[in-house]
Formats: structure tokens, sequence, C-alpha cells
């Protein structure tokens, strides 16, 4: 395949260079303008909203080529090449507050996340359920 | 790909926000762990930096969250432990 260079590049390194710019722009995220939102104008106050993000990819990519070697009537051999790729990725986002800037001054509001505080606190109830009643067992068996 | 580059960690001012003399300049943190042909990154809010006509305050973006949940977590992991250490003494 030929370039606007004129340099010929295989469709490997096209997608090479391509994964390479989408991991790239992976790492913007880790700007602050990812984290906090535009400000917001309303009633004479600035709302920014500030959020937690995590982002992971990965991807890879892999070819080859082979040739069969030429049979002993003298007829060259087959050959083939072939190439596969593939990749995942997850990303995560969540408020964890609300700035806001008005006649009273700058305030700082947490935003709670009632369905993640609800399933810990279910989940650390459970744990400590569970050990109770193995204790109470334990010493059950142990007086008698 | 050097080591510094795979993991870093940083603090990072975003921009200057304006209003009725007051400014403020909110403040992130991330880290950002590289590997070939991949990578994460985590980025939060840290705090904002409130500079009104020359008095400078900090005030920090608490993930109320982050804490309860890591809390119970903790705890219910503490229970589990001293559970486990007092059943094994009886």
């Amino acid at each position: 395949m030929e370039s606007g260079m004129g340099i010929e590049q295989r469709p490997l390194d096209i997608v090479s260079q391509r994964i390479t710019d989408t991991i790239g722009r992976l790492f913007d995220i880790a700007r602050p303008g990812a984290v906090f939102s535009e400000p917001v104008e309303a009633e004479g106050y600035i709302a920014i909203t500030a959020k937690e993000i995590v982002t992971g990819m990965g991807m890879g990519l892999g070819a080859g080529s082979g040739e069969e070697p030429a049979g002993e009537d003298g007829k060259p051999g087959s050959g083939g090449e072939g190439a596969g790729g593939g990749g995942g990725g997850y990303s995560y986002g969540r408020p964890v507050a609300v700035i806001s800037i008005g006649r009273d001054g700058v305030q700082v509001t947490p935003v709670l996340d009632a369905t993640k505080i609800g399933l810990a606190l279910l989940t650390a109830w459970g744990a400590i359920a569970i050990t109770t009643m193995r204790m109470r067992r334990f010493s059950r068996r142990s007086l008698g | 790909m050097q080591a510094q580059d795979r993991l870093h960690w940083s603090t990072e001012q975003g921009e200057v926000i304006e209003k009725d003399g007051i400014r403020i300049t909110p403040e992130s943190r991330s880290l950002t762990i590289r590997w070939p042909n991949g990578g994460l990154v985590w980025n939060r809010p840290l705090a904002v930096v409130v500079d009104r006509g020359g008095t400078t305050e900090r005030i920090p973006i608490v993930d109320v969250t982050r804490w309860i949940v890591w809390g119970a977590a903790g705890f219910a992991a503490l229970v589990f432990l001293l559970g486990g250490i007092l059943s094994r003494r009886k």
C-alpha cells in the first residue's frame, strides 16, 4: 500500500499506528479538564461538577505468513498469510462533588452514590452476619 | 519504555474560573499506568484553591462515597479476622 509520502506501508503497520493513536487519546483523560465539568451559570451562581474517572484499555494484534515447500514434481508450493487482532476496555465515571460559587462564597457539596453505599453496607452486613453465626456455632460445639 | 513512563502519579491544576472577584482553581490527581498497547488512567478531583483578593484558601474535595464503601469493607474484614482469631482461641 502506498502512503502519501510514497513509502510502502503494510496494513498491519497502519492498524498498529491506529492502536497507538487510540491509546494515546486514552491518556487525555488524565487532564483536570476531564474531571471538572464546564462551569454552568444560573441565578447568580456558577456550578461545576467534579467526577472520578477510571479508564483502562488493552489491544493486541499479530500477523504471520508461510509458504509450502515446492513439491517433488517441481511445482511451487502454495502460500498464505493471515492477521488478527483484538482489544478490550473499561471505563467508569462517578460524580464526587458539586462546586458552587455565588454571593455566599465557594461551597463544595459531596455527592453520595446511594446504590454503591447500599450495596457496600449490605455486603459488609452479610460478612459480619456469617462471621457471627460461625462464632456462635463454634462456641456451642466447644461447650457441648 | 522507562519505569516513570509506565507509572505516573501527578497533581495538576485546571483552568481558573473567576466570579465576583473570587478566583477558583480546580486541582486533580491522576494515576497513569502504561503498558505496550494499553494502559489505565484513574483521575479524581482533589481540591479547589480559592483566591479572594490575595487570600488563598484550599478546600479539599472529599469523596464521601469512597470513604463509606472502604470503611464498610474494612470493618467487615476486621470483624471477619477477629472472629477467626477468637474462634481459634476458644
